[in-house]
C-alpha cells in the first residue's frame, strides 16, 4: 500500500502538462486552419504588391519554382537533387569522421585519467572558437574543395561527440563498476562491458547535437566557398535576386535536416532505449 | 620507482603542461617543415597580434571591430529574449495558442539561422540589419523552445495543488508554472548566447566591413594566416568570456539555480 502511494505521488519523469490531455480532432483542425490562414495571408500580401517581387514571392510561385528545380539546372547550375546530394554527402562524411574519432576519444578520456589530463587543456583551448571561424583558415590550407568543408564539418561535429561521451561515461554508476571489479573484471573489461553501455544514452544525445551542428556548419561553409550544394543554391538565389530560389533552398535545408534528425531518433529508439541504464 | 611516484603526484599538473608543450612544439616543427606564412609559428602569431592591435584594419582598430560584433550580438540577444521567452511560455501554457502557432514555427524551426543570411541580405540590405536579424533568429528559436519545454514539463501535480487551493488561472501561471519552468529557460539562455555569437560570425564572414568576422575574412583575402589565427583567438576569448559573464550574472540573478541542476 505504501509503495503504491509513493509511486502515485512521485512521478519518476514529469509528464507534460498538456500532453496528458489527448490531442483531439478539433485541435488538429485549428492547426490546419491557422497554417492555411498563414499561407493565404502570405499569398495576399505578395499579390497586392505590399512586398515587392524581389523580396518575397507568394507560396503558389514557390511550388512552381520547386517543381521546376526538380528537373531544371538553371539558373544556378544544378537540380535540387544534385545540390541536396552534394550537401548530404559532405555533411555525412564530416559527421561520420567526427563520430568515429570523437566518441571513442570522449569515452577513453572519461575512463583513463592521464588521457583526460592530457587532452583536456588542448581541447578546452580549441572549444570556444566556433567551427565557423575556422573557415578562412581551412580555405587557405585546403582550398575550396571537399577537404576544407569536410574538415570544418568534422570540427563542428567533433566537439559535442567528445563532450557527451565524456560526460556519459563519467556518470557511470560507481556501484556497477565496483561490482564488475569484485567479480574480477579487468579495467578494460569494465570499460567496455559496464562503462560504455551505460554511456550510450548520453552518446546518442551527443550524436544528435553533432548532426545539427554539422548541418548548420555545412550551410555556412557552402555560403562562403562552393560550386554546388544547398548553401550555394541559396547564395546564388541572392546574387540573382530570386527570393523563390532562396526560400525553396531554405525549406529543403530545413526538411533535409529534420529528416536526418528523425532518422537518428529512429536508430536511437531501435538500439539505445533497451540498453538504457537507470542512473 | 621514485620517479614514478613523483610522476603520479605531479601528474595532475605535469600532464596538462606536457601536452600543451608537445602541441606547441609539434606546431613549431610543422612550421619549420612547411615554412613561411602558410603555417605561422606561435611566435609569429604573437607578433602579428601585437601588430594588429597597434594599426587600423579596414579603417577601424581591433577594439572597434570587437565593439561592432558585441553590439550586434547584444541587441539581437535581448530582442530574442524579449520576444522569444513570452511566446514560448504562452505556447506552453495555452493549448489553443500552441496549436495556432505550432505549424508555422515547426516549419521554420529546422532551418539553421545561417541559412537565413541570403534572404536577410535581400530583405534588409548589407548594413547592420541582416546581421542583427540572423543573430536574432538564432537566439529567438532557442529561447522559444526552452521556454516552451520548461512550461510543458511543469509537474502537473504542482498546478493541480495550486488549483486545489483555489488559485486563479492567472495565479497558476505566474506563481507556479513560470517559476517551475525557469531551470529549462536558463539552460536556453546560455545556448542562445553562444548561438548568437556563432551567427554574428557567419553573418560577418558573408558580408561586412567591420566586426571580428571581417578580421578573419580580411586575413584570408590578404593571404595572411597569422592574422586569421589572431582573429580566431580573439573570437574564442570573447566567446568564452561571454559565457563566463552570463554564468556569473545567472548566479547573481537566481542563486537557487544551483539546487536545480
Amino acid at each position: 500500500m505504501e509503495n503504491v502511494c509513493k509511486q502515485a505521488l512521485i512521478p519518476r519523469t514529469p509528464t507534460p502538462y498538456v500532453l496528458q490531455l489527448k490531442a483531439s480532432a478539433a485541435d488538429n483542425t485549428i492547426s490546419l486552419i491557422s497554417f492555411i490562414a498563414f499561407l493565404m495571408a502570405w499569398e495576399i500580401i505578395c499579390r497586392l504588391g505590399i512586398i515587392g517581387p524581389y523580396q518575397l514571392v507568394p507560396p503558389s510561385q514557390l511550388v512552381s519554382t520547386f517543381i521546376m528545380k526538380l528537373t531544371e539546372a538553371n539558373p544556378d547550375g544544378g537540380t535540387l537533387f544534385e545540390h541536396t546530394e552534394t550537401s548530404l554527402l559532405l555533411a555525412l562524411t564530416g559527421f561520420s569522421a567526427a563520430v568515429i574519432i570523437g566518441v571513442p576519444l570522449g569515452l577513453l578520456m572519461g575512463w583513463y585519467k592521464p588521457l583526460d589530463l592530457m587532452v583536456t587543456p588542448v581541447f578546452d583551448a580549441i572549444r570556444p572558437i566556433p567551427p565557423i571561424a575556422w573557415i578562412p583558415l581551412a580555405i587557405i590550407w585546403l582550398g575550396i574543395g571537399l577537404p576544407a568543408k569536410a574538415f570544418i564539418i568534422w570540427l563542428a561535429a567533433f566537439v559535442p561527440c567528445v563532450i557527451n561521451s565524456y560526460t556519459g561515461i563519467k556518470l557511470t554508476n560507481p556501484v556497477l563498476t565496483r561490482v564488475a571489479e569484485i567479480y574480477g573484471a579487468s579495467r578494460w573489461e569494465t570499460f567496455y562491458k559496464v562503462g560504455v553501455p551505460s554511456a550510450i544514452p548520453m552518446v546518442f544525445t551527443g550524436l544528435k547535437l553533432s548532426l545539427n551542428a554539422s548541418w548548420t556548419t555545412l550551410v555556412a561553409a557552402e555560403l562562403l566557398a562552393a560550386s554546388q550544394g544547398l548553401g550555394y543554391l541559396i547564395q546564388m538565389g541572392r546574387r540573382l535576386s530570386r527570393p523563390d530560389i532562396i526560400i525553396v533552398g531554405m525549406l529543403t535545408i530545413g526538411l533535409t535536416g529534420a529528416l536526418m534528425s528523425w532518422g537518428l531518433n529512429r536508430i536511437e529508439a531501435r538500439f539505445a532505449s533497451s540498453k538504457r541504464v537507470k542512473l | 620507482m621514485i620517479a614514478s611516484g613523483f610522476f603520479k603526484k605531479g601528474s595532475k599538473l605535469f600532464l596538462p603542461l606536457l601536452s600543451v608543450a608537445v602541441c606547441l612544439s609539434i606546431w613549431e616543427v610543422l612550421h619549420l617543415i612547411i615554412g613561411g606564412d602558410f603555417l605561422p609559428s606561435p611566435y609569429q602569431v604573437f607578433k602579428e597580434g601585437l601588430r594588429m592591435f597597434s594599426v587600423k584594419i579596414g579603417g577601424n582598430t581591433v577594439w572597434v571591430h570587437i565593439y561592432y560584433s558585441l553590439r550586434r550580438v547584444v541587441i539581437a540577444y535581448l530582442l530574442g529574449a524579449v520576444t522569444g521567452l513570452p511566446l514560448g511560455m504562452y505556447m506552453g501554457w495555452n493549448r489553443t495558442f500552441d496549436k495556432v502557432v505550432k505549424p508555422v514555427f515547426e516549419v521554420l524551426r529546422p532551418i539553421p539561422p545561417i541559412a537565413w543570411i541570403p534572404i536577410a541580405i535581400l530583405w534588409l540590405g548589407i548594413g547592420e540589419g541582416p546581421k542583427i536579424f540572423i543573430c536574432y533568429v538564432g537566439a529567438f528559436v532557442i529561447f522559444v523552445l526552452n521556454a516552451y519545454t520548461g512550461m510543458r514539463y511543469t509537474d502537473p501535480l504542482l498546478i493541480a495543488a495550486a488549483r486545489t487551493y483555489g488559485a486563479s488561472r492567472r495565479q497558476q501561471l505566474f506563481n507556479v508554472a513560470i517559476p517551475a519552468s525557469l531551470p529549462s529557460v536558463f539552460a536556453g539562455v546560455q545556448n542562445a548566447l553562444s548561438m548568437s555569437w556563432m551567427c554574428v560570425l557567419a553573418a560577418e564572414l558573408v558580408g561586412a566591413r567591420e566586426g571580428v568576422g571581417y578580421l578573419i575574412i580580411q586575413g584570408m583575402d590578404m593571404y595572411k594566416p597569422p592574422m586569421i589565427m589572431v582573429g580566431m583567438i580573439i573570437i574564442g576569448i570573447i566567446g568564452a568570456s561571454l559565457a563566463v559573464t552570463l554564468r556569473w550574472f545567472e548566479r547573481l540573478v537566481c542563486p537557487w539555480r544551483r539546487d536545480l541542476t
